[in-house]
């Protein structure tokens, strides 16, 4: 079971932004575009820098590596 | 893998729906529903000054005469939600005694509430249509709504 989260945030303009969290490979953006085609026009489109992160495996094994090192 | 988007509402609504949410914006700002639907517009009375904002991005659907109106009135001001021949959703803004700038800055602003409203009720029904559980609902200091919404998927 995995967990999906969004965050969405309606500004007083009525600019929706949302903040789709934790979704692995294009899931987040199918969500992205489903969202899209109810509300309305994309203003803007950004990866953020989570997407730009190892995935967690590749994380730890780093970290671990780091400290045998020492 | 994470993304962000802002995204800009396209009002397509009915009747029922753009009143649910011209409502919801009504409270927020102190405004009364005089009269929720109005069919005949023969009978209004003028008023001295008059100003009118239309909603660029908007569809008022269904088949609904293009006379019907939601009014809403605060002090002397009275705001008019009708839809134009081409289905556009516009907010007229009358009011003895207010300037057309004060008019305007009025309309303004419920338009922009009720955008707001609008986006909040469709985007909470196509989340609970997808099984989104809310986590959090709060509204900032500037107006922001912020919701958190979750799923378990397989």
């Amino acid at each position: 079971m995995a967990q999906h989260e969004i965050e969405i945030q309606i500004l007083p303009t009525g600019e929706v932004k949302i903040h789709v969290k934790g979704i692995k490979g294009k899931g987040c953006l199918e969500y992205a575009k489903w969202l899209t085609a109810a509300i309305g026009k994309v203003h803007s489109r950004q990866l953020t820098s989570e997407y730009y992160e190892p995935e967690t495996k590749t994380r730890i094994n780093l970290q671990q590596e780091l400290k045998t090192n020492e | 893998m994470s993304t962000v988007i802002i995204l800009a509402p396209v009002v397509m609504a009915s009747w029922p729906i753009l009143t649910a949410a011209a409502t919801a914006a009504a409270v927020g700002m102190g405004l009364a529903i005089k009269d929720s639907i109005q069919e005949d517009l023969a009978e209004q009375v003028e008023a001295p000054q008059s100003v009118e904002v239309e909603l660029e991005d908007s569809q008022v659907t269904g088949t609904l005469s293009t006379d019907r109106q939601i009014v809403l009135s605060k002090g002397d001001v009275e705001l008019r939600i009708t839809r134009d021949s081409r289905g556009r959703c516009k907010v007229c803004a009358t009011g003895t005694g207010k300037s057309k700038t004060e008019l305007k800055q009025m309309a303004d602003e419920f338009t922009q509430k009720l955008i707001q409203s609008y986006a909040y009720h469709r985007t909470m029904t196509e989340l609970k249509s997808k099984q989104f559980q809310v986590v959090n609902e709060e509204v900032l200091e500037d107006g922001t709504v912020r919701i958190q919404v979750r799923r378990w998927v397989d």
